[in-house]
């Protein structure tokens, strides 16, 4: 009881720690002799500091560093242990930390007190520097083999932390890392000597060795891909390893490696599929994780680790279940077929009383569902939704929003389940999210649109957020005017003018007027007209000013009016930002000579803008609740291929005018991709830029120099173009000096022969020219002699499709129409024997093309045979259609039909050669 | 049984008439602090000791006087952090290679340049002329006026010369510190 007491005042004293009094007190660690009680009570304290956010500055830390290092002539292990503690803490901040290391390293040695020596070697890392490490190296190497699973796992994971700070020497210790690694089984079944209890905890840690070695492991081979590969297989074998822990890095591994290397991708598999029969839950679930997540896993590979999943899902505790779920959830957004076979187990969650578990049950099962099933969940849904919180309303309502593009046809029980939740208590976001959803049913789903309309238009009449009203007010001023009845939204308008606040009055008038402009009806435009006059003695200037700018324009009898009024296109806003920014941070004095030229901007017209949101939309996955890593990120990138495009010519762009040899040149037309021309671990790394002008071709080239202690000087790039005739080279802008790691840019430019208009296709060899020179390790200067060095690099293709800019267009049939009727038409007949399957050819060709897909078909749907509609235009301007058909078979690959028109000459062959 | 009593007269003689002192122990690299220290703590000389990074600490009984002695790395980069483990001490033992003559006069700089600082007034000093069992090793004399001790005022100096190899006059050292204890 009273020993009780002492520890609540004990708690109390912690609480009113004061830095400057704790530091006043320390000069307690100069006393002799020393009590061991009382330096480990002010220890403490130090630590709660610590721990609690204090930072003691640079000098008092140091004052205690060496307070507590006078500590070490006691022996007393408890404070001993303290001592390693907050020497570890203060390592970071205090100074000449290194004076310690002899005295810890006595007390790492293998000969010295077990108790605190994993301590010792933990507290030893933090204070070292680099040029003493290779001084602990035997006494690590030791440490690492060590019987004592703590000491072990405290070498392994203080090798960890040096090994971005010596990583020479740390690579060293590879074959003791590798025996710790395996060692798990020696030493879990004859420690027949120790308590049956210490022997349990030995075993148990003795696991977490295992994990630390795999870990240590993977970071010294993290640059050799081969050995990764042998470790994942000398380890992955079953047995080898006991640590469940470790085996889940082992699968991280695994599937990184199969991601990174198609060729590594079939073992790599093999072992995934193997470590889902492994007895540890955690195990199963990383590799089913992993297969799931693999790009373009195939349903056969994937059926195994969802029937794996499947299994879990009727366990019993619900941290399985919602771990289960949770992975069926993500991949339902890309195969739902394939989880469809545990529809039945998912419908047992619906009703679980967890309603994480449940709400992910939901969702999982709106994605697998088919449409019949629908409605019958629709109705599920409704029963709970009341009992979850907002977060988990949107996730449902996310999910019923793809569900609403996905089958149009349900759209009105939808609309219906949307707009009951509408009515029901939630905050904003929630709220916004379900007007939102609504908002995508009436752009997508035409049939809904009336339904949806009248839905919101109740909505506003009882809504708190100002801000969700204007966005329906202005939904319906767009919308409303193009229905049958456009009266009855008028009388819903009007009644926001009436009923609310000044900004909702605002939107409302807006809208009004949208109804009144360009209104073929007499009978319409002259109520319309009454409201609008009513509104000229609104109480807020800004409603009146607008109602009074909408009543002229109503009177207006020109086109203008009414262009205004519906706004049907608009500029490329994320280009119009760019150019704008780049006009006003110029340094250049004469750009602003002339005044911004708003025509430059490409017009984006609504159609286009819409269908783009579409896919937008479809393709990326919906769920909010997602973990950071999941889902394959394909296909988001060829919605915006365009916007893409445009930006990163923009960026070079930039780049390119801070050459004035290259201004002359013009505007830079387009930028291709950086192509990578050596392998990214060699000694000089070199990546190509190829970019179009009017009349020239600039090639960049980016290196870097990836030796140490080396400088390259005079840096140039011979590229020799294989067609002579086409291109000559003009002059070569080379980078005056390379030091190691920092890269640096060469151009070598060509002009097109063939004018303005041609399309020279060429291949280019190269040849990277230096002067290397090595640096004094003593001066850290570079020598003065150096010598002259070549190193080939690989060739360099200039081909069609970097002449063509992916450009959208609404109908593909209608631009293959116009450009077959005044173009020219190449087709030619491939076979893609390298490619594994549609998905796979289609992301290479439109990479490949450099084209646009459009209407959707950047997404295979069948295995065997799909339609691949590009479009695209020349840097000059001139449109380019392609039309691809392919065939799959699994004997001779993918067999493809490609035809492509192109309005001007020579385009046409020169994107298909592009292929070939 | 003996053993029992031995011990507990052993402690009996600790708790009344025992006193515990600070000893710092510095000098250039490789001049042998460590060696003398485990030779004087009762170890085996070892031939190839790995340098001292910082410093080391060890305890050494000799009647009821327990010396704790502080023993610093030599290297130069250590050699600014001397003066803040000699600060309090009860006497600080400056070794130096008597073999070693092309060291001696950097040895002689640090000495002085650490002699002079406020505080470590009046602390005693036993310079140490260590490695006496090597051929052309400087005697006791030349020592005391290659180093100009002469001119180290306001405090006790002293100077012998020592081998820590064949043990030789480390009983002497010995004594000179216990007598320092009683101040």
């Amino acid at each position: 009881m009273s020993y009780m007491k002492k520890d609540e005042d004990a708690d109390q004293t912690m609480i009113k720690l004061d830095r400057t009094s704790v530091f006043q007190d320390a000069r307690l660690f100069n006393s002799s002799p020393i009590s061991p009680r009382t330096c480990r009570t002010l220890l403490t304290k130090i630590a709660v500091l610590l721990f609690t956010g204090e930072q003691f500055p640079t000098n008092e830390a140091t004052t205690l560093f060496f307070g507590i290092s006078k500590l070490f002539q006691n022996k007393d292990p408890s404070l001993r242990q303290m001592v390693y503690l907050i020497l570890k803490e203060l390592a970071n901040t205090a100074e000449d930390v290194i004076m310690s290391t002899s005295i810890i390293m006595k007390d790492t040695a293998v000969g010295s007190d077990v108790l605190y020596r994993a301590n010792a070697i933990r507290a030893l890392c933090r204070i070292i520097d680099a040029t003493t490490v290779q001084g602990i190296e035997r006494l690590i190497k030791t440490a690492i083999v060590d019987k004592t699973p703590s000491v072990s796992s405290a070498a392994l994971v203080s090798s960890y932390h040096l090994l971005p700070i010596a990583r020479d020497v740390v690579r060293r210790w590879q074959s003791e890392t590798q025996e710790a690694a395996s060692g798990g089984k020696q030493s879990t079944g004859f420690l027949g000597f120790g308590g049956s209890s210490q022997a349990h905890a030995i075993s148990q840690s003795n696991f977490m060795t295992q994990y630390h070695a795999i870990g240590l492991l993977y970071q010294m081979r993290s640059h050799d891909r081969m050995a990764l590969v042998k470790m994942v297989q000398q380890y992955g074998t079953a047995g080898v390893i006991k640590s469940p822990a470790a085996l889940v890095l082992l699968v991280r591994l695994a599937a990184k490696l199969a991601q990174e290397d198609q060729g590594l991708r079939k073992p790599m598999m093999q072992m995934l599929d193997g470590w889902l029969r492994h007895k540890h839950e955690m195990v199963n679930f990383e590799a089913a994780k992993a297969i799931c997540d693999m790009r373009d896993v195939s349903d056969a590979e994937a059926s195994q680790a969802v029937h794996v999943l499947q299994l879990f899902l009727s366990s019993p505790r619900s941290i399985t279940k919602f771990a289960a779920i949770r992975i069926l959830h993500n991949f339902a957004s890309f195969k739902p077929h394939v989880v469809n076979a545990c529809n039945p187990d998912i419908e047992a969650l619906i009703s679980n009383t967890n309603r994480s578990i449940a709400t992910f049950a939901i969702t999982t099962l709106l994605k697998t569902g088919n449409e019949a099933s629908v409605d019958r969940l629709m109705k599920q849904i409704s029963g709970f939704m009341a009992d979850i919180t907002d977060e988990f309303k949107i996730t449902i309502v996310e999910a019923i929003r793809t569900l609403c593009l996905k089958f149009p046809s349900k759209q009105a029980g939808m609309l219906s389940f949307l707009s009951g939740i509408l009515r029901d208590e939630g905050g904003y976001e929630f709220k916004r999210s379900v007007v939102e959803s609504m908002f995508d049913l009436i752009k997508f789903v035409p049939e809904s649109k009336e339904d949806a309309l009248a839905h919101l238009c109740e909505f506003i009449e009882d809504c708190e957020f100002t801000k969700l009203s204007v966005r329906v007010l202005h939904l319906l001023g767009v919308e409303g005017p193009k229905t049958s009845h456009p009266t009855k939204f008028i009388r819903y308008i009007y009644n926001r003018v009436v009923l609310e606040n000044a900004i909702v009055r605002a939107a409302a008038v807006t809208a009004l007027a949208k109804f009144g402009v360009g209104q073929k009806d007499p009978e319409v435009k002259s109520s319309v007209s009454v409201l609008l006059t009513r509104c000229l003695d609104d109480t807020d200037d800004e409603v009146r000013d607008r109602a009074a700018l909408n009543l002229r324009l109503m009177s207006e009898e020109d086109e203008t009016a009414t262009r205004f009024i519906s706004n049907d296109s608009m500029y490329s806003l994320s280009t119009f930002e760019h150019q704008l920014v780049m006009y006003v941070t110029s340094n250049d004095k004469e750009t602003f000579a002339t005044a911004f030229d708003v025509a430059t901007i490409p017009v984006v017209s609504q159609e286009q803008a819409l269908a783009e949101e579409r896919t937008k939309k479809l393709t990326s996955a919906t769920p909010t609740l997602k973990a950071p890593s999941t889902g394959p990120p394909k296909g988001k990138a060829n919605g915006v291929a365009e916007a893409v495009t445009v930006a990163t010519t923009q960026k070079y762009a930039e780049q390119l005018m801070q050459i004035p040899e290259l201004k002359e040149y013009g505007t830079l037309l387009k930028s291709s991709a950086p192509v990578e021309l050596t392998e990214s671990e060699t000694e000089y790394v070199v990546t190509a830029v190829k970019h179009i002008f009017k009349e020239h071709i600039v090639l960049q080239y980016d290196i870097k120099n990836t030796l140490p202690d080396t400088v390259l000087e005079d840096v140039t790039m011979v590229a020799t173009p294989s067609e002579e005739d086409v291109l000559e080279e003009e002059f070569t802008v080379p980078a005056p000096k390379l030091a190691t790691n920092e890269p640096g840019i060469v151009y070598v430019t060509f002009k097109k022969l063939g004018g303005e208009h041609s399309v020279p296709v060429s291949s280019f060899t190269n040849n990277l020219k230096f002067t290397s020179k090595e640096i004094d390790p003593t001066t850290g200067e570079p020598e003065d002699s150096g010598y002259e060095d070549e190193y080939q690099v690989e060739d360099l293709d200039l081909s069609g499709s970097d002449y063509v800019i992916p450009t959208f267009a609404g109908s593909f049939d209608h631009v293959w129409e116009q450009t077959g009727a005044n173009g020219e038409e190449v087709s030619e007949t491939l076979q893609l024997s390298n490619m594994k399957g549609i998905a796979d050819a289609t992301e290479q060709l439109i990479s490949a093309l450099s084209l646009q897909p459009l209407e959707g078909t950047d997404v295979a749907l069948s295995n065997s045979t799909h339609t691949l509609k590009l479009f695209g235009k020349t840097v000059t301007g001139g449109r380019v259609a392609a039309l691809i058909k392919m065939a799959f078979s699994s004997k001779s690959g993918v067999t493809t039909k490609i035809v492509v028109r192109a309005e001007e000459e020579d385009v046409a062959p020169a994107v298909i050669a592009s292929l070939t | 049984m003996a053993g029992i009593f031995r011990t507990i007269y052993d402690w009996l003689l600790r708790m009344f008439w025992a006193t515990e002192m600070d000893v710092t122990m510095i000098g250039l690299q490789n001049a042998g602090k460590s060696s003398l220290l485990r030779v004087l703590a009762g170890g085996e000389f070892t031939v190839d000791s790995i340098p001292t990074i910082g410093f080391n600490t060890k305890r050494v009984q000799k009647g009821h006087v327990t010396l704790k002695c502080w023993d610093l790395g030599g290297q130069p980069r250590f050699r600014p952090m001397w003066e803040r483990y000699c600060r309090g001490v009860n006497a600080i033992v400056y070794i130096v290679d008597a073999a070693d003559r092309p060291a001696l006069p950097v040895a002689t700089e640090e000495l002085h340049d650490l002699m002079k600082k406020e505080t470590l007034e009046g602390i005693p000093l036993l310079v140490l002329g260590n490695k006496s069992d090597l051929p052309n090793k400087l005697s006791v004399d030349e020592l005391i006026d290659a180093m100009n001790l002469k001119s180290i005022t306001q405090r006790e100096v002293s100077c012998y010369g020592i081998s820590a190899k064949e043990e030789t006059n480390l009983d002497a050292v010995l004594h000179w510190l216990i007598a320092r204890a009683s101040r």
